[in-house]
């Protein structure tokens, strides 16, 4: 049992990794071409099953707590509404969101139900973030101060009645906020990104060795 | 008296503010403000000057990774860019990794190539939804075949006229990737940085900052950055549309946004001290 549930995953995780990561030095077309291609043929057949588990996995799941009436059971009914909204469209017009100028039956779904609902979602962000905004945005620090200095002048710059504003108060200064604007997104915004932008790659690295090398196993579960 | 009153505004019914900003939203949309958009970005005006400087018959792939979610500002972007291209005689071939894009995508191509007389598979190509972007990308660099050997409607794509001399990035004018996700980092470095094609994109205004360091080091050519990315876009090429419209109605939301947070700090600071 060990054999195939650590050592033969671990073997494959650390000589697939290791080929994958050396295919990319070595300038060869047996390496850089063939290998590759036929990495990439396997990995979107693993992709493939993964679409299959993931949706057989959220459907046992939302399954199970209307079976077991947990809290909240009734949104799980949703899961398979939406689900078979648009997967029984998509058979009846065989994936065909239009024909000519006309939608189809799947286009009509995709149109009036996936495309409301999330545009729905997302918009709703904007009530919250200027409720939000005047709600816990307090200027306590100097920090605080900058950060706001900082975002009021973004949102004076991106659009053309901030330029208004901006020109009519503070004209006379020759300084446009549109040059301010670009300042803060190529000088401080840069820096800041870079130093997350290194960080964070040097950790991917670090994760990739631990997971090649077998150190870090989460991914295989408990055992 | 006057401590009540500010006190009670600090304390103001959150649905009094949802109704605030969709009364401001509706004010543009029946009769719109129309300031002129004058300083176009840096960063957009590139993506412009380098698509404007691109032989005609170059060939554009232009990935659209995005949903209903982030239409409003994405998909402008990607009108104005597929109309710039048409314009300027390019070949365009379109994919995208995210599925929930392909009702948008046939969106744009169901009235956009007819503005410009253009016909598919002869002009422009639409390649189906494919998952597992790290494989497509890398594949992209070797054989496109292998992966888009058929287009949406699953007509052959290697012997369509736009594909023509087309086979991996070495052929191709530029890639573009216009997203809400973090798919152009990607884009960067599985296809820029390895393959050194040019590299040009468009994002939400939310993630532009965090592109900078692509932009300063070239491995961005250029990028378009939220709604306002659109409209300057649409101002570029002399054709207005919802980027434009779109502007109006931040104009008044920004406002109101600063309006809030300023008030609140004045009138917090003063209570503290009085």
């Amino acid at each position: 049992m060990k054999l195939i549930k650590r050592t033969i995953p671990l073997a494959m995780v650390f000589i697939i990794g290791i080929t994958m990561f050396l295919s990319y030095y070595i300038p060869h077309e047996a390496s850089q071409t063939h290998y590759v291609e036929r990495m990439n043929e396997w990995y979107n057949i693993i992709v493939a099953f993964a679409f299959l588990l993931g949706l057989l996995s959220l459907f046992f799941t939302h399954y199970g707590k209307i079976k077991k009436k947990v809290d909240g059971w009734g949104y799980s009914i949703f899961v398979f509404i939406g689900f078979l909204a648009m997967v029984i469209p998509a058979f009846v017009s065989g994936g065909d969101l239009m024909i000519g100028a006309n939608l189809t039956v799947l286009g009509w779904a995709y149109k009036s139900i996936f495309n409301t609902l999330q545009a729905t979602m997302f918009s709703v962000l904007a009530f919250y973030i200027v409720s939000t905004a005047f709600r816990s945005f307090r200027i306590k620090s100097p920090q605080a101060f900058i950060l706001f200095v900082a975002a009021a002048l973004l949102i004076l710059g991106k659009v053309p009645v901030g330029d208004l504003i901006w020109t009519t108060l503070l004209g006379w200064t020759g300084i446009e906020i549109s040059g301010i604007v670009e300042w803060i997104m190529s000088v401080p915004a840069v820096a800041a990104r870079r130093g997350i932008l290194i960080g964070v790659s040097i950790g991917a690295i670090i994760i990739s060795m631990k997971i090649i090398f077998g150190i870090e196993r989460q991914y295989m579960g408990r055992d | 008296m006057l401590r009540k009153y500010t006190e009670k505004f600090l304390k103001m019914d959150r649905r009094l503010i949802f109704a605030l900003l969709t009364i401001l939203m509706f004010i543009p949309l029946i009769k719109p403000l129309g300031l002129p958009n004058k300083a176009v970005g840096v960063s957009c005006q590139q993506v412009y000057d380098f698509i404007e400087n691109l032989k005609p018959g170059g060939f554009i792939l232009i990935s659209l990774d995005y949903d209903p979610s982030t239409r409003p500002e994405l998909h402008p972007q990607a009108k104005a860019v597929i109309r710039h291209a048409f314009r300027k005689d390019l070949r365009v071939a379109v994919m995208t990794f995210l599925p929930g894009s392909t009702g948008l995508i046939e969106e744009i191509f169901a009235t956009v190539p007819k503005e410009y007389n253009k016909k598919e598979e002869i002009d422009y190509v639409v390649l189906p939804y494919q998952a597992g972007f790290v494989a497509v990308m890398t594949q992209l660099g070797s054989d496109m075949y292998s992966i888009y050997d058929k287009d949406k409607n699953g007509n052959p794509t290697k012997k369509m006229p736009v594909m023509k001399g087309i086979t991996n990035y070495d052929d191709m004018s530029a890639v573009m990737c216009i997203t809400g996700t973090a798919l152009l980092d990607q884009w960067v470095l599985y296809a820029g940085d390895k393959f050194h094609v040019p590299m040009l994109g468009g994002v939400t205004a939310v993630s532009q900052p965090g592109y900078g360091p692509y932009l300063q080091k070239g491995q961005l050519k250029g990028l378009i950055g939220g709604m306002k990315g659109a409209a300057d876009y649409e101002g570029l090429i002399g054709k207005l549309g919802k980027g434009t419209t779109g502007i109006d109605v931040l104009n008044l939301g920004h406002l109101l946004v600063l309006f809030l947070i300023i008030t609140s700090n004045i009138i917090l600071f003063f209570m503290k001290r009085f």
